[in-house]
């Protein structure tokens, strides 16, 4: 089981200067204990005018500062929306690149296509074909790193033959992901070869569900890249206490600010008729989480807050799942003090981790 | 947390409609013909007009419907609403600014029975091959023409109506007071077109919404449905957030 950490970067009104780079700068210290203490990722999203949930419109110069002040944490894009209004491809393919490049090749790319209007909307993006852009980009990133020149004629974007500079550090490219949160996007991973990085908090039976097809299908994949990425990752939120009390009532109030942060967001769904969102993806799940008579119970299900034993049991169901990584979200409107953050990743280090590490730290963990 | 209303509805409750219990019957209103239009306004020209209780949509929209029920318990009418995008709590709803019904009966009866801010007025709803139209009149001024251009077919799952809040005056525990009552029509489709709003007139201070101006087209639908206006189950305290100032009224529809 790999652990990660994954920033939405939300931050509280009123805004001010510095509270926006107090914020970020508890996210780098945040990362830079993460590196000493042995996780493996830090993802970053991207997204654009989603006031208070997330600030984090620039993810690839947060992830290089990250980059720049760690040693072995691998930085992850998480996701870079493959929509044309939102990022030209062969933007993409350069600034992913000179990430990997700065980073000593520590890259993962996640894709993805948006799911809110607010977002879509403000770029004046068709939602109707956002599936079919990201499906065009996921295969032409790729060839972009790998081939010496590049030319292409598609149906959302095409170039005559140029060298696209500079090529990924990594050979033959960085690992490549999909977000995961409407209903059969799993497959849409597995079928290009793609990891799964699972962004929504449904409960262990849909989860098992949705790896055991993942699995199923990607052993038949005709893959975008290079090489197949089988992983699958999820999302949890993190708050790891001494006390069992403490530690879920505050990772409670963690999950139930996200949450009712999250519901506030216009799906697409909610306001643009289309059959490319059918799927309300997962803020039917926050909603429940946040508001419904059965809040309590979905909220604890599998969520990484309590002591460390409660944790410990809450990842080995995951790991019982199939599941290969982790992702925590530790803040939402800065309700964890910064102090108790670092807490619960230095108690979460060093109680946990190492029951889930191989070799000499599993060792020492089961003596 | 999310920016809430700012609205304080009990400071004019003599300008709310008034119910007289919160016992309305339900009306089923077989095969209605549903246009409804999506439009993103300014954030500044909607200040003022979301109760306390709610939170806004980021990014500000409202909803222009123009509906025909050709069947209901006061007879065939056409109604024309206008809704401001909000939140109550963690849910998408539209709260109504303002409506107007093509007779007085329903006008009367949605006022008196769901709390809808409604006047009588002429509403036309009309269908042609490359629009659905419709057109709204109130003492001799036309407030309302808007259209649906160039329908294409959807599916109705594509389609997703969100629930009405409305303000008004109603008894409870005792004692007749303003509060926001939530209207929850349920849908079953026959059939769902999608295309271009356009608004060729738009008089916003006859909406009750006076700063409103339209400014980006989101998308509009046309449907026929089989749809109802429930027994109302929840209604808010209109100066208390969503999560803490809700009753529940009645458990279900299973009541009906």
């Amino acid at each position: 089981m790999k652990f990660g950490l994954f920033y939405e970067i939300s931050i509280p009104r009123p805004w001010t200067p510095e509270k926006e780079r107090t914020v970020y700068n508890n996210c780098l210290e945040q990362v830079k204990l993460a590196d000493e203490l042995g996780f493996d990722h830090v993802w970053a999203v991207e997204h654009h005018f989603l006031e208070e949930y997330s600030h984090c419109s620039a993810p690839e110069l947060f992830l290089t500062a990250c980059a720049m002040v760690t040693k072995n944490i691998q930085v992850g894009h998480g996701i870079v929306v493959c929509v044309p209004e939102f990022n030209h491809p062969i933007k993409i393919a350069e600034k992913t690149a000179t990430l990997d490049i700065l980073s000593g090749g520590r890259l993962h790319v996640g894709t993805g296509r948006s799911a809110t209007w607010t977002e879509l909307g403000g770029f004046r993006a068709n939602p109707d074909i956002t599936k079919k852009s990201w499906d065009e980009f996921v295969r032409c990133l790729p060839k972009m790193w790998m081939q010496e020149t590049f030319s292409y004629q598609g149906e959302f974007w095409s170039m005559p033959e140029r060298t696209i500079l500079p090529k990924p550090y990594q050979k033959p490219h960085p690992p490549m992901w999909v977000a995961v949160t409407s209903p059969g996007t799993e497959i849409d991973a597995a079928d290009r070869g793609l990891g799964s990085l699972g962004l929504s908090f449904a409960g262990f039976d849909e989860q098992e569900k949705k790896i055991k097809e993942y699995r199923r299908r990607i052993k038949s994949c005709e893959p975008v890249g290079a090489f197949v990425n089988e992983q699958v990752a999820t999302t949890n939120f993190l708050f790891c206490h001494e006390d069992e009390k403490t530690g879920v009532e505050m990772g409670k109030r963690l999950g139930n600010t996200f949450n009712y942060l999250a519901t506030q967001l216009i799906s697409t769904r909610e306001v643009f008729s289309s059959p490319s969102y059918q799927s309300l993806g997962l803020l039917p799940a926050l909603r429940r989480a946040a508001t419904g008579p059965d809040a309590s119970e979905q909220q604890t299900e599998g969520m990484a807050y309590g002591d460390p034993a409660r944790i410990i049991r809450a990842v080995k169901k995951w790991e019982s799942l199939g599941v290969d990584c982790i992702n925590f979200i530790l803040n939402a409107n800065e309700v964890v003090p910064q102090d108790q953050v670092m807490a619960s990743l230095r108690l979460f280090a060093k109680e946990v981790m190492p029951v889930f590490a191989k070799g000499p730290a599993a060792k020492v963990a089961a003596e | 947390m999310p920016l809430y209303g700012t609205l304080d509805i009990t400071a004019n409750a003599r300008a709310l409609p008034t119910l007289a219990n919160l016992d309305t019957e339900a009306w089923t209103l077989p095969k209605a013909e549903m246009l409804q239009l999506l439009i993103e306004v300014p954030r500044s020209t909607t200040e003022g007009l979301l109760p306390k209780a709610m939170h806004p949509a980021l990014p500000s929209y409202v909803i222009l419907a123009v509906t025909r029920y050709s069947e209901s318990p006061v007879g065939p009418f056409n109604l024309a609403v206008l809704r401001l995008g909000s939140r109550a709590g963690a849910h998408p709803r539209g709260f109504l600014l303002g409506a107007v019904a093509s007779t007085d009966a329903a006008a009367r009866e949605l006022k008196g029975r769901w709390g809808l801010p409604v006047d009588a007025g002429e509403v036309k709803f009309l269908r042609r091959h490359d629009r659905v139209m419709g057109t709204v009149t109130k003492a001799g001024r036309t407030i309302l023409d808007c259209a649906l251009i160039d329908p294409q077919p959807v599916a109705g799952t594509d389609v997703q109506y969100i629930n009405w809040v409305t303000a008004a005056n109603a008894p409870l525990d005792g004692q007749t007071q303003p509060m926001l009552i939530q209207v929850d029509p349920k849908y079953t489709f026959y059939k769902a077109e999608r295309g271009k709003p356009q608004v060729s007139t738009f008089d916003a201070a006859a909406w009750n919404a006076p700063q409103v101006t339209l400014a980006d087209p989101i998308v509009g639908t046309c449907s026929t449905v089989d749809t109802d206006l429930p027994r109302i189950r929840f209604v808010m305290d209109p100066l208390k957030p969503v999560f803490q100032g809700t009753r529940r009224i009645r458990e279900s529809r299973a009541d009906e």
